[in-house]
Formats: C-alpha cells, sequence, structure tokens
C-alpha cells in the first residue's frame, strides 16, 4: 500500500488545527471528502483524535514540579558521589592486589631458601605427632619465620573480609 | 535550569505528555510513573536542550524522546520477562478513562493498534507533530513515517468507522 496523497489534504488540516472543519469548509470540500478515501480518513482521524486529546488532558493528575526537581538533585547527586567513590575503589582494588602479590612473593622467598613449615607440610600425612617436631623445628631453625608467617596470615584473612565485603557492598 | 522557568515549562508540557503516555500505553498509572521519569531524566540530562537557548518546542520534542525511549524500555522488559511472570491484569486493558463520545470510539480502536502504530498516531494526529519531528521523537527514519503514518491512518481509520456504524443504523 503505497501513500497518494491528494491536493486537499493541506487545506483540511489547516481547517481542523483552527478548529473551523466542518461547519467553515466550502460545500465542495466537503463534498471532495466524503468521496476522497485519504481526505475522509484525514478528517476522521485528525477530529477523534484532537477531541481525545483534549478530554486526556483534563483527567491529568500531575506532581508538583518541586519534587521533580528535589529528585533531580538527588540522582545528580548520587551520580557525583558515585564518581568520586570510584577512583577509591580502584585504589582499594591496587592496594589489595599489590598486597596479594607481595604474600606470593614472600612464599616463594621461603620455598626457594627452604622453612621447617613446608618440610612438616611434606610430612604431614606420614604421621601424627609432627606439630611437634614442626614446632620444635621452628623455633630451632628459625624463630623469626613464625613471626612473619603469623602477621602474614593473619594480614591474608582480613583483607580477604575486606575484599568480600566490597564486593557485597557493591552489589 | 532555573527552578521558575522549569514550573512554566511542566506546567505546560505535562498533560500532553501524560496524554501521550497514556493513550499509547493505555495504562494511566503506568504513565504517571514514566512521566516523572521523563521529568527527571531531562533534568539531569548533560545534552538537553536548553529552554533560554533552543526554546521550548526543542526541550519539548527532547522530553518526548525521552518518554518514548522509556515505554520502549517497559515494553522489552515485558517482552522479556517469561510469561508466566507477567501478572494477567497486564493482559487486559487497562484504561481507565472517562466514557466520553469519543473515547468510547478511539479506545477499543486505538487498542487494536501496535504501540509503535498508536505512537505515530498520536504524535501526528493528537499533538500535530510534523514527520521530521516524528522522526526526531521515535528514532525511525523520517523517510518511512509518511508510509507507516499512512497505513496507520487507513487501519484505524477503518476501525473508527467499523465502530461507528452500528450506532449510525440505530433510529
Amino acid at each position: 500500500m503505497m501513500p497518494r496523497n491528494c491536493p486537499h489534504e493541506k487545506e483540511i488540516r489547516e481547517l481542523i488545527e483552527s478548529g473551523q472543519w466542518p461547519l467553515a469548509a466550502a460545500p465542495e470540500l466537503r463534498a471532495h471528502v466524503s468521496a476522497c478515501r485519504a481526505c475522509s480518513d484525514l478528517a476522521l482521524v485528525s477530529e477523534t483524535f484532537r477531541q481525545a486529546r483534549a478530554e486526556t488532558l483534563a483527567e491529568a493528575r500531575l506532581v508538583s514540579p518541586g519534587v521533580l526537581l528535589w529528585r533531580a538533585q538527588l540522582r545528580r547527586r548520587n551520580a557525583a558521589v558515585e564518581r568520586l567513590t570510584r577512583p577509591l575503589l580502584g585504589a582499594q582494588i591496587f592496594a589489595l592486589a599489590v598486597t596479594l602479590l607481595a604474600g606470593v612473593g614472600f612464599a616463594a622467598f621461603e620455598a626457594r631458601h627452604g622453612v621447617a613449615w613446608l618440610t612438616w607440610l611434606e610430612q604431614l600425612p606420614q604421621g601424627a605427632g609432627r606439630w611437634d617436631n614442626f614446632f620444635s623445628a621452628s623455633l630451632a631453625g628459625s624463630a623469626f619465620t613464625w613471626m612473619v608467617l603469623f602477621p602474614f596470615f593473619a594480614t591474608l584473612v582480613l583483607l580477604g573480609g575486606v575484599a568480600v565485603y566490597m564486593v557485597m557492598d557493591r552489589r | 535550569m532555573e527552578n521558575d522557568a522549569f514550573a512554566a515549562f511542566y506546567e505546560r508540557s505535562a498533560r500532553p505528555l501524560w496524554a501521550y503516555l497514556a493513550r499509547v500505553s493505555t495504562d494511566p498509572a503506568l504513565a504517571e510513573d514514566l512521566m516523572q521519569e521523563s521529568y527527571v531524566r531531562f533534568l539531569c540530562a548533560a545534552g538537553a536542550p536548553s529552554l533560554a537557548d533552543e526554546g521550548e518546542a526543542a526541550a519539548r520534542l527532547y522530553l518526548f524522546r525521552i518518554a518514548t525511549n522509556l515505554l520502549r524500555d517497559h515494553w522489552r522488559r515485558l517482552r522479556a520477562a517469561s510469561i508466566e511472570e507477567i501478572p494477567e491484569e497486564l493482559f487486559a486493558v487497562q484504561g481507565r478513562f472517562a466514557q466520553s463520545d469519543s473515547q468510547i470510539l478511539l479506545g477499543p480502536a486505538l487498542d487494536r493498534m501496535k504501540p509503535r502504530e498508536r505512537q505515530l498516531l498520536w504524535l501526528a494526529y493528537a499533538e500535530g507533530y510534523s514527520h521530521r519531528e516524528i522522526a526526531e521523537v521515535t528514532g525511525l527514519a523520517a523517510a518511512s513515517i509518511r508510509l507507516l503514518l499512512f497505513r496507520s491512518r487507513r487501519k484505524i481509520a477503518g476501525f473508527l468507522r467499523a465502530q461507528a456504524a452500528p450506532v449510525g443504523r440505530e433510529p
């Protein structure tokens, strides 16, 4: 179906828009509208929609513009806060990554130089009572190892908790 | 935007916007929500036309465009939801408009039209927008508006005549 324009459409549209249709229309134009499908469609649809619009406008229940201004202000503020906190989040993630990297580096260093607790871990399935051996070996081998290991694991647990909190908070 | 300027703009544009949303969505409550959201987004948008510089007509077109996008998002969400999740009331005609003559005639005819057709018809024949303005609001190509509008007009004119016919035959 291709649109077929009638030269009278513009004239009819103007009469409808000015509220003069059909009373102010020439009898020839009215006769044309009753015979022309495009023009009769235009007149019928335009009149119906304009009347429906006038009636629908009266039914609108509007909130105060102040409420909308307040909501918009709140949304802008939230967006600004989010923009500000984004770099902070990035810094937190960076700090976490650096800490984990340092931890992995430390573990690798310890493994390379051989520590008592690794030996103890390797021997763990072979029997009970290894804890005493480990404890005595650690104390005897290096008291410093214990002093470093405990804060290391404590930091890992703490940072893990922070990471979980951050993820939950973000959601 | 200054509060007074916005209040004046809101006073002039809110009812036509609500009427458009209510008629196209056939749901006055949804229209109210979408209208408020449209204004909040309009106020927050960095690229919104300024009333002082670009004029009220440009601002109004921008507002209608936001509302049209919100309507489209609403329909997309409905389509994405499983049919079991959609409340039964949504399948029923939701309009609760005053039952005037034009509403009795237009309401059922609009219900039989597709949402896109309702949009085009309302913008063209109730709001009196040109094809270029309709293209701007709906995001459709300006060249296709003429054909789509012609088809929609012919379709709804057929429905309107069919509904009016039995009434006309009564004594």
